[in-house]
């Protein structure tokens, strides 16, 4: 862990710069990062699967674009956009609200770590057996936005945490970037209003791109990094997989077992009477169809892979 | 539960049933204290001039929510737990105790029009004629052994009885390396593989029967996932 002070040569030009900047910064793993255009993907921590999807979307083309991925480590939107951009090959940086011995929420422990060991950065302004405390969080909101050059809004709901955010980001003269949502989406209120507010809508990762002269947008086909060749591979074998699954399945009511269970029956009971077998019978099927790996138990019943 | 100076419930449920309905509302240091006695089938009370022995062969039945509001996991309605609340109510039950328990179904909320289905399902007096049959079967095998029940059987009785052919050893090689399950879960699933069979009447267990009681450990498994 280093600490790097207000005077200090490492520390973040951009965060010089705003208003009331942190005096010192504890900072773990790759600093270099700090110097590289970042780009925030925040959003509200209770958020839909769609929204975690789409903020691993836009953290893993952001990351092929050369912009380096930063948010709140937080649940929900902020994980998914750690989680992304470690998808991608990238690196990321996570800005706490609290001290490094005091992770919070606790189950993000496992991402902490993983963060570091994949050459990403860990920040906080706090020394590290600060405890987490709800006015921490915000005042850290404005670490998240200062070090970047603009903050992509994923998901908000009425009066959120990221409301506080987009707000901050624009006064520090950062660009807000904001998804839209339905009108009636309870998930989407905070991102509309910010856009009736005059942030920037987007649908796309050449909209945030273009929006900056500085950057150029690469062609996904042309960039023929390794990252890129790397994830259309895990598609292209997952894909595979799932095909070579079925017509692998040969034992018959295995198959018929998987078909069910795709089709979104999940629970013992249901599959059993839907496919008018015995308990057993089904669930030694679901036992070899677990070992091979083509479904998994979740709460309530499985799951295909 | 265990009990102070008289004997406690676990001991009051010698041979017969002992349930605990919302397991995971009880005190955390009562639920532990069954880990001992689940296995020993006594349970020694010391105090500070004395120190008794009661018996204490009883059969564990509980029944828990999958979350405290009690819809985690459910189609129709939803959840309003958050994940921190469900890992703290999961985890008034140790991995030690679940292991000690054989049989875990997870049974879903049953709707309305089926409340009242007229479909014929197997009857408890059939299902009673099936355990009176299994239980002849084991009675007649351990004559001399000194037990009566597969439930008894001993690791080195295991061995004897609870014979697996290679396809079957090999399933249950995998699915402790794949599924995560505990060494002690090994000789418990034996066990309630060879009931199983013997409820089906067959002198063999058979994969289909290892199959059904690996599928029986349904807690074990990871719970959650990102």
């Amino acid at each position: 862990m280093t600490k790097v002070t207000i005077e200090d040569k490492q520390y973040p030009k951009q965060l010089r710069n705003i208003k009331n900047p942190p005096k010192q910064l504890y900072l773990e793993g790759n600093i270099e990062l700090l110097n590289q255009n970042i780009i925030s993907i925040v959003g509200s921590r209770n958020c839909t699967p769609n929204g975690k999807k789409l903020a691993k979307k836009f953290a893993a083309e952001l990351t092929m674009q050369k912009i380096t991925i930063a948010s709140g480590m937080a649940k929900g939107i902020d994980s998914a956009a750690h989680i992304g951009t470690m998808q991608a090959g990238g690196k990321t940086i996570a800005v706490l609200g609290n001290g490094f011995n005091h992770i919070f929420p606790k189950e993000n422990i496992e991402l902490y770590k993983e963060i570091i060991k994949e050459g990403g950065l860990i920040v906080s302004e706090y020394p590290p057996d600060t405890k987490a405390k709800s006015n921490l969080f915000l005042e850290r909101n404005r670490i998240v936005s200062g070090l970047s050059i603009a903050i992509l809004v994923v998901e908000a709901a009425h009066r959120s945490g990221t409301s506080v955010t987009a707000r901050l980001a624009k006064s520090q003269g950062r660009k807000v970037f904001v998804l839209p949502h339905e009108i009636d989406d309870k998930y989407g209120v905070g991102t509309n209003n910010l856009i009736k507010k005059g942030a920037i809508l987007i649908t796309s990762t050449k909209d945030i791109i273009d929006n900056f002269e500085f950057l150029k947008y690469i062609e996904f086909e042309e960039a023929s990094t390794e990252n890129i060749d790397k994830i259309n591979k895990n598609k292209i074998q997952k894909q595979k997989t799932n095909k070579t699954l079925e017509m692998h399945l040969t034992n018959k009511i295995e198959k018929e077992v998987y078909m069910l269970i795709r089709n979104g029956n999940k629970e013992v009971n249901e599959i059993a009477k839907k496919s008018n077998k015995s308990i057993s019978e089904i669930t030694n099927a679901l036992l070899m169809l677990e070992l091979e790996g083509a479904i998994k138990k979740i709460e309530g019943g499985y799951k295909c892979i | 539960m265990v009990g102070r100076q008289n004997r406690g419930e676990i001991s009051l449920a010698h041979y017969g049933v002992l349930f605990l309905d919302e397991l995971p509302e009880f005190n955390k240091k009562v639920i532990e204290a069954l880990r001992g006695p689940l296995e020993d089938k006594s349970v020694t009370i010391s105090r500070l001039n004395m120190a008794v022995t009661y018996p204490c062969k009883f059969v564990l039945l509980a029944s828990m929510n999958p979350c405290p509001c009690g819809f985690y996991g459910s189609d129709t309605q939803k959840c309003n737990c958050t994940k921190e609340q469900i890992r703290k109510y999961m985890s008034k039950i140790s991995g030690p105790l679940l292991d000690r328990i054989d049989l875990q179904i997870e049974v879903s909320r049953v709707p309305y029009q089926k409340l009242n289905s007229y479909k014929k399902e197997e009857t408890s007096e059939e299902i009673r004629k099936r355990v009176n049959k299994a239980r002849k079967i084991q009675l007649e095998r351990y004559k001399g052994q000194k037990i009566f029940s597969n439930s008894e059987l001993t690791p080195a009785l295991i061995e004897k009885y609870c014979r697996l052919d290679n396809k079957s050893k090999k399933i249950l090689e995998e699915a402790f390396e794949k599924l995560g399950l505990s060494a002690r879960a090994y000789g418990r699933i034996l066990k309630v593989a060879r009931t199983i069979a013997d409820l089906e009447n067959s002198k063999e267990i058979k994969t289909q029967h290892l199959a059904e009681a690996i599928q029986y450990r349904s807690l074990d498994r990871k719970y959650f996932e990102n």
